[in-house]
């Protein structure tokens, strides 16, 4: 009785918690359910602001398959960003383990090293790696795209942050139970900073996913590209079709959202692991 | 404490596990960025440069440049405005949602979330339709009687910065809030818990629990933004064109420009521009490290 | 669940590492276990009846050029087949040659590229070892409009053939006109300040623009200046504070603006999406290539008649604004069969123009090819008015006049100066000097 009384005055208290963040969602979602309502209407009335559903999907995706290989790129872009993601979470939390858990001055000066890497502009370093590529007969293929972006500054210190919150004193005892260091990494590194995989796998690969100025430079042939170059080839020319091109985003935008919420459970577990 | 513990092996093992990463950044980022710096002292087309005359021309011609130097005042106004707005507003989103008593938490997240999941293309698409003269947001505004007649947002300065903002706000805060959800995760709950039993209201907690503790977090997201905002491209590319009358270009944009975007390359003096790009951030991450940084 | 995703991840993460570190030199070809078939061999291609094209627009070079392939395929080859390389727009080709320049490597660049007209006498001059002249192609020069070979002769040589025809047309709705009190021929051959009248009063009568304008990369002042006859350039440098006519222009298009003839959109999308689709406007004036945007707006048809551009001192005005032609690369394998085909086709084709014509709306410039049946007939959007012969017909008039591989800078900064005054304020010499500084301080004079 008392349990459930003491419920309900939690919730109220929430309510201003609620408004807000429903609010928030609305102001979230309302443009994604605009691009929704866009793949599924005219060019001429998408254009003209209209934000209800219509009858011209079909169309639209005719016409999409008319004119782009949707399928092609879709699997470009997936072979790509995965590849790219296994490879840098990979590569990134072994050395943000490295780093933090062996941590020590040199370590660290080597880490303030590798950070000034996150702050060039990726204008700048375009050209010496394209002749890089061009030059190891990396253009076109999935080498050339994803190896700038494996090892990241960024990544590695995500990795490096999120390890303070490890126990370090299991892994002293794990020490004494005879585990060598690698088996540390994978038995018990690993699946404590789940969390952190799973953030960090969503944001590299949207990263990869997203990616564009880079794979416009690199992929020369249309049978290598992905999809915001897809995205972009409908955009181009001196008329766009707007309900065909919102459609093309729809599909960019699905596989991104599914990894969201696919890992989103593990953030959920990971939290909820953390209490008990 | 920890050092103490660690012998010779475990020491080798600690540098091998940083090889790979290390090994990958000096020749996929060092590497280009020596062969940019040279290139900064050259100018000429690309398939022919010569090293400049006198040897920093680029670098003097920079700050007679004024649209260079308009598009930095422009870039920091984003910075300055921006992040900050951001960041409170993501970790304020994460300390909610982090709260077990909260109901459809799942969904508020993934709500909050999705922006961050659709393409940079269709994102900017998306808002200069809303934002258009005859847009969604113009017949709002007219429909509450806010405003008489239709508002040209993306078409005058003010108005154009603002929308860049805003669209800002709405890509990114989803993105650092997953940040902020990480890393409250490593903090006990029952700190909260204790925190409540203790009386401590909300804003108590956010600001004597939720902040410290994130710090690290706080720190990582803050250097992000700062370089996400300085490399500022694609909105003010997508959303603005860099205009009206170049009042709304970035840093990223110039430069993009003067190496790609206009038909005549000039990558010497587009390098240039990139280093003065690479110093200012740098030293903006130092200053946050240190000032960051307790931990030494 | 969570393990298993955790542990097939791993695995991957393994053996995909193991790949990358054996990687370097030896590896293109074979270590690409996760990229599968995506290792794809390069663009260029080496058959003997094979030639590939990158373009741009599918909507209105694409089809022109599957009409060519078809084309060529039915009347001279017909083991003949042309591959599609489609980017996203110009740029994305004058990216590639400046890559590949820069790393002395032409060889991702197809056999023919499609070419912006304005940048490719300085892509020539910058990157001669990526161009193969036309010369010696079977094409009579002669049947093509001087102003549009200006662009692709270098050096006396013919680097390009051409595709589309960028005649500038000046389009009116003549029910909303006449709503006015005005016919067609109010509009045609007169001046710029009568223009402004009519505009004056559509407006107020219907509460339509007599015209828009994208502001951003504002097209107006150049293809202005050229019915007058006029350049932005004297003598290789930028001509604009000291020419009286392109003052007169600037003060022109900003009395336009402040009495409502003339609505100037933030950018390109906001010009054709908001304006012209979104019917605001009962005048457009831009290269014919606009008129496939006219067209998505279906209710309007039959409304709609072409006529050519006011002057400042009247009498009919002729500009041409945007186009682009094929160029052959240094890449490119079988230039022999490259040129035959561009010859066979773009060259003159009576069969080509006429499918790029209904496929694309692509206009040619090719005076005979512009004779044909096809060209003939009337088009019901535009009130029966044989608008493709029109067009032709008005393109043999175009001034050639000075031109410059700044050209778009230049258009922007004017751009911008229009805005500066008014928005912020600037008298029209006060921007106009602010454009000419920044432009001659972008050419490094």
């Amino acid at each position: 009785m008392t349990e459930y009384k003491n419920r309900s005055m939690i919730q109220r208290r929430l309510i201003p918690s609620y408004i807000f963040l429903t609010i928030v969602s609305f102001i979230s979602v309302f443009p994604l359910y605009w691009m929704i309502t866009a793949a599924t209407n005219k060019s001429v009335d998408v254009a003209r602001g209209k934000i209800v559903f219509g009858s011209y999907l079909m169309e639209n995706w005719a016409r999409l398959n008319q004119l782009q290989d949707l399928g092609g790129a879709m699997k470009n872009s997936f072979v790509y960003a995965l590849v790219q993601t296994i490879l840098a979470l990979f590569i990134c939390s072994l050395a943000g383990f490295g780093f933090e858990l062996y941590h020590d001055k040199k370590k660290d000066f080597l880490f303030g090293v590798l950070l000034m890497a996150m702050m060039v502009p990726g204008v700048a370093t375009m050209i010496p790696l394209f002749k890089m590529m061009s030059k190891l007969g990396f253009l076109n293929t999935v080498w050339g795209f994803m190896l700038p972006g494996i090892s990241t500054p960024f990544l590695i210190m995500m990795f490096r942050q999120n390890s303070r919150n490890f126990p370090i004193d299991i892994m002293e005892a794990a020490r004494i139970d005879g585990l060598s260091e690698v088996q540390i990494f994978f038995q018990m590194y690993l699946p404590v900073m789940k969390a952190t995989y799973a953030a960090a796998a969503v944001i590299t690969f949207m990263n990869a996913w997203n990616a564009y100025l880079w794979p416009r430079v690199i992929m020369t042939d249309k049978k290598a590209q992905t999809m915001p170059m897809l995205i972009a080839n409908l955009a181009a020319g001196y008329t766009v079709d707007y309900g065909v091109l919102m459609l093309g985003v729809l599909f960019c935008s699905i596989p991104t959202m599914i990894i969201f919420f696919v890992l989103q459970k593990q953030f959920t577990e990971g939290i909820t692991g953390a209490v008990k | 404490m920890k050092s103490k513990s660690v012998t010779a092996k475990q020491e080798r093992w600690g540098w091998l596990f940083l090889i790979p990463a290390t090994l990958l950044i000096c020749i996929m980022s060092f590497y280009p960025i020596i062969q940019a710096f040279l290139t900064s002292f050259k100018t000429g087309s690309s398939a022919n440069m010569k090293w400049a005359s006198p040897i920093i021309y680029n670098y003097s011609r920079m700050f007679s440049d004024k649209l260079f130097i308009r598009s930095v005042v422009n870039t920091f106004f984003y910075l300055i405005v921006q992040v900050p707005i951001m960041l409170i507003l993501a970790i304020l989103l994460a300390q909610l949602l982090n709260n077990r008593d909260l109901k459809f938490r799942g969904i508020f997240r993934t709500c909050v979330f999705l922006p961050c999941a659709t393409a940079l293309v269709s994102y900017s698409l998306i808002f200069k339709s809303l934002f258009a003269t005859q847009g969604l947001i113009n017949s709002i505004l007219q429909a509450l009687h806010i405003t008489s007649q239709n508002i040209n947002f993306l078409g005058t300065a003010g108005t154009a910065k603002m929308v860049i903002i805003l669209a800002l706000i709405w890509r990114w805060t989803g993105y650092n809030m997953v940040f902020y959800l990480a890393g409250l995760q490593g903090i006990e709950y029952s700190v909260y818990e204790a925190a409540k039993i203790d009386g401590a209201n909300g804003w108590k907690t956010f600001w004597n629990i939720t902040v410290p503790l994130l710090r690290p977090t706080i720190i990582m997201t803050f250097i992000m933004s700062i370089n996400g905002t300085l490399q500022l491209f694609d909105e003010s590319v997508n959303l603005t064109s860099g205009g009206p009358a170049n009042s709304t270009i970035t840093m990223s944009h110039y430069i993009y420009n003067n190496s790609f975007g206009q038909g005549v390359a000039n990558f010497g003096y587009a390098s240039a521009m990139s280093f003065f790009v690479f110093i200012l951030v740098a030293i903006l991450a130092i200053i946050n490290l240190k000032v960051g940084d307790t931990r030494d | 669940m969570k393990k298993k995703l955790l542990s097939v991840m791993l695995v991957g993460a393994m053996v995909a590492s193991l790949a990358a570190c054996g990687g370097g030199s030896s590896s293109s070809g074979g270590a690409a276990p996760a990229g599968g078939e995506s290792t794809v061999a390069a663009v260029t291609s080496g058959g003997e009846h094979t030639l590939t094209v990158s373009a741009w627009d599918h909507n209105f070079n694409i089809p022109a050029l599957e009409a060519a392939a078809e084309d060529y395929k039915a009347n001279v080859d017909p083991d003949f087949e042309l591959v599609i390389n489609e980017v996203s727009g110009s740029s994305d080709v004058e990216t590639a040659i400046t890559t590949g320049g820069s790393a002395g490597d032409y060889s991702q660049l197809t056999d023919i590229v499609l070419f912006q007209d304005h940048y490719i006498q300085r892509y020539v001059a910058d990157y001669p070892d990526a161009w193969v002249p036309v010369e010696g192609a079977d094409i009579d020069w002669s049947d093509f409009g001087e102003e549009k070979l200006s662009y692709s002769m270098i050096d006396g040589q013919h680097y390009g053939v051409p595709v589309d025809n960028g005649t500038a047309i000046f389009a009116y709705r003549i029910d909303l006109l006449e709503e006015a009190g005005y016919t067609l021929d109010d509009v045609t051959d007169c001046t710029w300040a009568d223009w402004i009248k009519i505009g004056e009063d559509v407006f107020n009568k219907t509460g339509k623009y007599l015209l828009s304008m994208d502001g951003d990369g504002n097209d107006l002042p150049y293809m202005m200046l050229q019915a007058e006859g006029a350049s932005q350039w004297k003598d290789g440098e930028p001509f604009i504070t000291e020419n009286e006519t392109m003052v007169e222009i600037i003060n022109v298009i900003v009395e336009a603006v402040q009495k409502n003839a003339l609505y100037l959109a933030n950018d390109w999308s906001d010009y054709t999406d908001q304006t012209i689709q979104g019917d605001m406007v009962a005048g457009v004036m831009n290269g014919n290539w606009i008129i496939p945007t006219i067209e998505q707006v279906a209710e309007n048809s039959g409304k709609w008649e072409i006529t050519n551009i006011p002057t400042l001192n009247g009498g009919g005005g002729y500009a041409a604004n945007g186009g682009s032609s094929l160029y052959i690369t240094s890449n490119c394998a079988n230039v022999d069969l490259a040129k035959d085909f561009l010859a066979k086709t773009f060259g003159g084709s009576t069969a080509t123009y006429d499918k790029a014509l209904k496929d694309g709306g692509v206009i040619t410039c090719c005076i005979s090819a512009g004779q044909s049946e096809v060209y003939q007939e009337g088009v019901d959007y535009f009130n029966g008015q044989p608008i493709y012969t029109d067009i032709v017909a008005m393109g043999a008039n175009v001034p050639v006049v000075e031109q410059s591989d700044y050209h778009y800078s230049c258009r922007s900064l004017i751009a911008a100066a229009i805005i500066n005054v008014l928005q912020n304020g600037y008298s029209t010499e006060d921007a106009l000097k602010e454009a000419e500084d920044q432009l001659r301080f972008e050419m490094g004079l």
